[in-house]
């Protein structure tokens, strides 16, 4: 990592150094952070994303979601800002100007990184023209992940941001137990029919539903006759209403069938 | 005027509750990654499918380990890590509410124990997907006995493998096609 001068801004070779705030401001943003007590203006960014981050934002301040309720406002220089709201990964031709708009930004001044882009690089992350997150150039204080994030999110965020709720996630760690064991789920099906079944339902209806609707399907299978097994089947598609997912599970219904005969 | 007001109050609020009130999700709304320690296996599918890197793997041959760790911040939620678990260990769920101060919150681990090979003593492969691979070779139509008493071959690594094949060519070991031959 090469050392930079901070105040510089110069662009190096290698990683930068992020902006360092001093001791003063921090405790000044702390003040800042704990009650802010009127609207909050936001700047908003883009260090490089793919838009769809602004989209989302516009979205969140549109009557639906209506960020405004909370004093909320999107404002047209970072000179007016109390939150600078950086979204994309940080490519190599927007880190001057996103550094000139945290410059910009009076102090003390709250940083979110706004999107899976802000957050850590996202998609991008090992491009060779990106940086990889907003951290990588400025101090952040709230993060918002989500590719992008929805309305809620972004309006959970910034209420994390202004201290009005809570953080709810942690960071986990768990550890093996001594003896974990894994049970292969529907005990009763055939190994390779169950294989069988998960095939052809991600040919039918693509990898993620195929998956989800082969669970079903063998869940309802399993442990039953298959008389039984069609009645619960039955049932089911009846409820769903949904010809495409019923002409899938009654082909996966024939398959398992000539295969168990 | 009474007019407008009129139209007004038939339109009602438009504007959701939240954060006052919980927010509903559409159905199949892909949120956070949640693991289930207890079924997943640690066999890195998970991590080779992750478009974003946000699943990564890390052994640790001296401690026997191997972690497993979603970074959040860098999931695009699309899902591919859902697809290709083999034991439905990680789902997508419908919690959004992912904000952090804090970027260490946005790291999820996981630690497993390697399996040691019989022979050699080294680790080759997570033990819980060795126990897996039995398992499966038992729902597969071989007799719980018959798979129990091959323990220790399923407990030797590949290159002991190997070795023990050149050693004693008479009785090789190949593994289940030859074995599924036998025991049907
Ligand atoms: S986080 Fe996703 S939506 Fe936002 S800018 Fe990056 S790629 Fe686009
Ligand atoms: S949802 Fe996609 S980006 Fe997120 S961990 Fe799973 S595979 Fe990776
Ligand atoms: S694919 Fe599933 S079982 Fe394999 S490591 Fe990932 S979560 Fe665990």
């Amino acid at each position: 990592m090469n050392a930079v001068d901070k105040g510089a801004n110069l662009i190096v070779p290698g990683m930068p150094t992020p902006v360092s705030i001093d001791e003063q401001v921090a405790k000044l943003k702390k003040t800042l952070l704990k009650d802010i007590q009127r609207s909050a203006y936001v700047y908003r960014v883009d260090c490089g994303g793919c838009n769809g981050c602004e989209i989302e934002i516009f979205s969140s301040i549109t009557p639906v979601f209506d960020a405004e309720r909370f004093g909320i406002k999107v404002v047209a220089s970072p000179r007016h800002a109390d939150i600078l709201l950086f979204t994309g990964a940080v490519t190599r031709a927007m880190r001057m100007p996103a550094l000139r708009a945290y410059a910009a930004a009076p102090d003390p001044k709250i940083v979110v990184s706004y999107g899976a882009c802000g957050c850590g690089g996202g998609i991008f992350h090992d491009l060779y023209c990106v940086w990889g997150g907003t951290d990588k150039i400025v101090p952040v204080d709230v993060y918002i992940p989500g590719c992008p994030p929805t309305p809620y999110a972004t309006i959970y965020g910034f209420a994390v941001a202004l201290g009005l709720l809570d953080q709810k996630l942690k960071g986990t760690h768990l550890i093996q137990g001594e003896d974990d064991r894994v049970i292969p789920a529907f005990p009763n099906i055939p190994l390779d029919v169950r294989v069988m079944v998960e095939r052809e339902a991600r040919r039918m209806a693509g990898y993620l539903q195929g998956r989800q609707i082969a669970e079903k399907f063998l869940g309802l299978f399993d442990l039953k006759s298959p008389g039984e097994a069609s009645a619960q089947l039955t049932q089911y598609l009846h409820e769903e209403a949904d010809p495409r997912l019923s002409e899938i599970v009654m082909r996966l219904l024939e398959v398992t069938k000539a295969a168990l005969a | 005027m009474l007019k407008l007001l009129k139209t007004i109050f038939k339109a009602g609020e438009a504007t959701t509750q939240y954060p006052f009130a919980p927010a509903e999700v559409s159905p199949g709304f892909r949120g956070k990654p949640e693991l289930d320690g207890l079924r997943c296996i640690a066999c890195g599918a998970c991590t080779m499918a992750c478009p974003a890197n946000a699943l990564s793997m890390e052994t640790d041959l001296d401690a026997g380990t191997r972690t497993w760790q979603l970074f959040l911040g860098r999931c695009i939620f699309c899902a591919r890590c859902e697809e290709v678990c083999p034991t439905h260990a990680l789902v997508l769920t419908s919690d959004f509410e992912l904000s952090v101060a804090n970027k260490e919150d946005l790291y999820q681990r996981a630690t497993f124990k390697l399996q040691n090979c019989v022979e050699c003593g080294k680790p080759f492969a997570p033990a819980k997907e060795v126990e897996y691979a039995m398992a499966l070779l038992v729902q597969a139509g071989n007799t719980p006995e018959a798979v129990e008493a091959s323990r220790a071959h399923y407990q030797t690594c590949p290159a002991c493998k190997r070795k023990q094949n050149l050693n004693h060519p008479s009785q090789p070991e190949m593994g289940r096609y030859i074995n599924q031959e036998v025991h049907k």
